[in-house]
Order: C-alpha cells, then structure tokens, then sequence
C-alpha cells in the first residue's frame, strides 16, 4: 500500500498535468514549438549508445568476473565497481564535464553524454551478467569440463545461452534507469531545439528529462503542461522497459528451473 | 569456478622397476595383464583436509573396475583425480602417483583438458547441456576440431548408447524434453563422442528407476569391448553385477578427522565371496554401510 500509494498518485498526477498538451504534435513538433519530437530522438539516441557502451563493457566485466577472474584481479575490478556503484550521479556528470566535455574538447556532445551515462549503469550490467551466469547449474560447467572443453568454448558455448534471458533482462533495467537520469545530462549532453544527429562530438542533444527540468522551471501553463508530457513519455518508456525486463526475468527463472540439476 | 593450476604432485617413492617386477596391488592380489592406470600411494587433500590416502591399484583396460564403500569414503574423489576434474577445486593437491598408459597423468606439462578428452565422465545425475539432442553429442567433437561427417558421428554415437532408436525422430528436440533415463544415456553418447579410451561413471544409476539402471547397466557391459570403464556405486548388487574388478573403500576416523582409504582391491568374483580383509566381508554382507 506504502508503495503503491506514492507509484500510482505519481502517475495519476503527472497525468493530469500533462493532459493539455497531450496529442500527437508532442511526436511532430519540436520544443521550439508545441511538441518534444526532438527531445523524444534524443533520449532513444542514449538509450542505443548506452546499450553500445556500457551493454558491451558491462556484459564483457560481469563474464570476467564469474568465469576468469581471481585472485587480486578479480579483488580489485569488485572493489572499483563498488566505488562506482556508490558514486552519485552528479559527481559523474561533474567529472565527465571536466574531463571529456572540457580536456578532451568533445563539447556537450552525444558521446559525452553517453559515456556518463554508461558509467552510471555499468556497475549494475556487470553485478547483473556475474550473477546470471553463477546461477546456470555448476553441474553443467562439470560436464563440459569433464568433455575437455576450453575455458573460453564452456562460457560460449555452455554457459552463456542459458544466462543469456538473465543477462538481457539486467541491461534492459539498466536502461531504464539510464532513461530517468538529468544530472549526468546536465553536464555533458547541453540542449537543442533540432533533431539530434548521429555526430558524436560538438553537437548537443535535447533529450525527455532535460525538458521536464527546464520548462517546469518557465513560469506559464503551456510549459508546465509541456514538462508532465515530456514526464508522461519518460514514465512509458520506462515502462515498456520494465515489462520487458520482467518477460525475461521471468523466462530466465523458468530456463534455470528446467535444469533442475 | 575457474581453471587452477595443476595441483602440486611429489614424485613417487615407488621404483617402477620393482612393480615391472612384481605385479600385484597392495594386498597381493594379480594386477590386470594390461593396466590402463596404475596408482600408487595416492593421497588427496582439500587444503589442511586429507580426503583420501593409501589408494593403490590398478584398471585393466576393456575391464569395468567398480569402486564400493560407505558415503564419504572418496570414491567420488578418486574418481576425480582420474581425469584431473578436481583441478577445477581452488586449494587441491595430490600426493603419490597416476599413471595413465604408463606416464604419470599429473606431470609437468600434461595439461588436464587434453587429459579429460582421453578420459570422458559421466556424471551422478544426468547434466545435459541446455541445447538440442543433436547438439549434445556433437559439441565436443565440433570444438574440439574433429573432421567428420556429423550427423554419422552423432548416429553412431547414439546408436552406441543404446538410444539411437527412441531418438531417431527429434534430434533436434531439447534434451530436457528426455526422462532420466534417456538423458543418462545421451550424455553417454556425449561422452564417447570425442573417442575416449576411459569412460569414468560417478553413480550413473543413483538418480533413475529400475529399469533405467538395468539399461545403463547393460550398456556399460556392451561398452566394455571398446572403453575402459571405472564406476563408482554404492549399489553391490550393481557392482557385483557388472564389474570384472571391485575396490572397496571405507572411511578412517581414528585420527579425528575422516579421511577415505581404499581397503583392498581384487576380482569381483573374489570380493564378493571371499574378500581378504573384515571390513570388506562386514559391508559387503550388510553389518554396516
């Protein structure tokens, strides 16, 4: 009850607040005008660099750390993701402003902001895949070893197809979290009324929380209805992620169930 | 669970020209003509634990050797060291000898996956690998490089385990979709794939009904021509059915902690009717165990 409460009046609330701009210019028109179409692009364009990213270096860290690594390798590369782990989002989007945005000259750009994002999401990817592939039955990495098989062959081959559900179903959350986050935005990614593009430096990208932040901040009704909109498809996106996190959570339990070994 | 280096091995204190000279194993029994392994004073630790000591025998080949004792008496350990899958447990060590075909099997250089394709396993309970009929039996050959026809490799495989004929129609059926039985038997036919000359079988049975057992039993007899076959079972009837050869081990307490040992080791026929050591007699005629 304590939580649904809060989840559902949320929505009902930014519902209603968005209901005056609700319609199908938010998808044709852009900020400049009546719509968010922009801002929409934008946060669809983190979500695949994301997925790019922080999807290959996490899924890559977590195999790592279940199958091959030990000792003070696998020590150290469990402590730094802690540290990342704890580290709170705007200090990430702080030092990705100071390093990339400012050192490394990329500007407010679609890969800065992109690379805050993943470092923010990749501690989970990496605990997500580790734990996926602890939980394939040791029965079955037995059995391949008993065959002769190589380390890298057993993880290909053996223990990653029945992992796979679980690990899919961790980067799509992670992906949902990255769609709700402003303060790593804030410092990297910048604003524009236009499309975004697919240049990876000097040109800024509008995305969905952005627009949430700054017209709720523009005194008038027309803003405030434009920010819960940009809310409302923030919330749906999200959504649709977690629906799909849970169909493959759900089939990654059933897949592990059936290996009753 | 990663690959460890090979466990540390101290270097026999056996002359083998003494045992060229006299073949018998530790209580005087004959050793098989054509030893496929020969251990010596073997010892297994599990860090500071001793597991298992004073394993000395020998396994014939084309003979099935059965492994019988109480739980805890390192059956499954020694089993284990025979393919060299506990290399795969962090803090392990082995003290004493293997010899697998004449050259010491824990050797410098002898690494365990080349080691495990000349040695198959099968396990305690059926473990087929989350993937279709046919690509069981034919992963380990396709990884491990074997030019063949496959879809031949895999009939004659399973035809060989005796499951060819009620599988014939959906190789490409999930292996779950098997009973017990049936999925033993693939991973046979999974196993004797890569061409072993060793099948090692940890309680193949314990976890299948009667008329499963008898199947897998027959099997392993039909086997014998071309595999040498180690089992180990606490199922006598089973090994006094199938084995040519029969070690008994039991479990040490008298030192506080519990450590396996092998007691003795002869012809099945013998140990089952005339076993040289008491304890053997007290277990094998149901006094304990």
């Amino acid at each position: 009850m304590l939580i649904a409460a809060p989840a559902i009046a949320v929505i009902v609330g930014v519902f209603h607040q968005a209901l005056p701009a609700l319609g199908w210019q938010l998808f044709t028109k852009r900020t400049n005008s009546t719509g968010i179409q922009n801002a929409i692009l934008g946060s669809l364009l983190f979500l695949l660099g994301v997925l790019i990213v922080a999807g290959t270096i996490g899924v890559g860290a977590g195999i790592y750390l279940a199958e091959f690594a030990s000792g003070r390798t696998e020590r150290a590369l469990r402590f730094f993701s802690e540290v990342l782990a704890g580290m709170p989002s705007i200090v990430i989007g702080y030092i990705g402003y100071v390093t990339l945005v400012v050192e490394f000259h990329w500007s407010y750009s679609l890969l800065a902001a992109v690379m805050a994002l993943s470092v923010l999401v990749l501690p989970y990817i990496v605990k997500t895949t580790e734990v996926a592939l602890r939980n394939v039955p040791s029965a079955l990495g037995e059995a391949a070893a008993g065959l002769g098989l190589p380390r890298s062959a057993t993880v290909r081959q053996v223990l990653l197809p029945p992992a796979l559900p679980g690990i899919v179903s961790g980067l799509v959350v992670a992906l949902a979290i990255s769609t709700g986050e402003l303060a790593p935005l804030l410092f990297t990614a910048g604003f524009s009324d236009n499309d975004p593009t697919l240049h990876l430096f000097h040109h800024q990208v509008p995305y969905l929380t952005n627009v949430v932040f700054t017209d709720i901040s523009i005194p008038g009704a027309r803003a405030h209805a434009t920010a819960a909109a940009a809310g409302v498809v923030t919330l749906g996106i999200l959504l649709v992620l977690i629906a799909i996190g849970r169909i493959l959570a759900s089939r990654a339990r059933r897949n592990t169930a059936r290996m009753s070994l | 669970m990663s690959e460890m280096p090979a466990p540390t091995m101290t270097e026999p204190t056996v002359d083998p020209s003494v045992l060229a000279a006299t073949p018998v194993d530790a209580q005087g029994t004959p050793r098989p003509v054509d030893a496929v392994f020969t251990v010596e004073q073997l010892a297994f630790f599990y860090g500071a634990n001793q597991a298992l000591r004073d394993v000395s025998l020998s396994i014939g080949r084309h003979e099935i050797t059965a492994l019988i004792g109480p739980s805890g008496c390192g059956k499954t350990t020694f089993i284990r060291c025979l393919n060299r899958l506990n290399d795969l447990i962090p803090g392990t060590r082995v003290e004493g000898r293997i010899d697998f075909n004449g050259s010491s099997l824990y050797a410098p250089g002898v690494r365990a996956i080349d080691i495990r394709r000349r040695i198959g396993m099968v396990f305690q309970k059926p473990n087929p690998f989350p993937k279709s009929i046919y690509d069981n039996v034919a992963i380990a050959p396709k990884v491990n490089g074997i030019r063949a026809n496959m879809d031949e490799l895999v009939e004659e495989c399973l035809t060989r385990a005796a499951l060819w004929d009620e599988v014939k129609g959906k190789l490409r059926d999930s292996a779950f979709s098997l009973s017990g039985g049936q999925q033993q038997r693939l991973c046979i036919a999974r196993a004797i794939a890569i061409r072993p000359e060793v099948i090692l079988m940890d309680e193949p049975c314990s976890a299948l009904d009667p008329v499963a057992t008898i199947r897998i039993e027959e099997l392993m007899v039909e086997l014998k021509s071309d595999y040498t076959i180690v089992v180990v079972t606490h199922n006598m009837q089973q090994a006094a059915r199938v084995s040519d050869r029969t070690a008994f081990f039991t479990v040490d307490v008298s030192e506080g902690g519990r450590t396996g040992m092998m007691v003795e080791v002869g012809s099945t026929e013998q140990m089952f009717t005339a076993p040289s050591d008491q304890r053997t007699d007290d277990y094998i005629t149901g006094r304990f165990g």
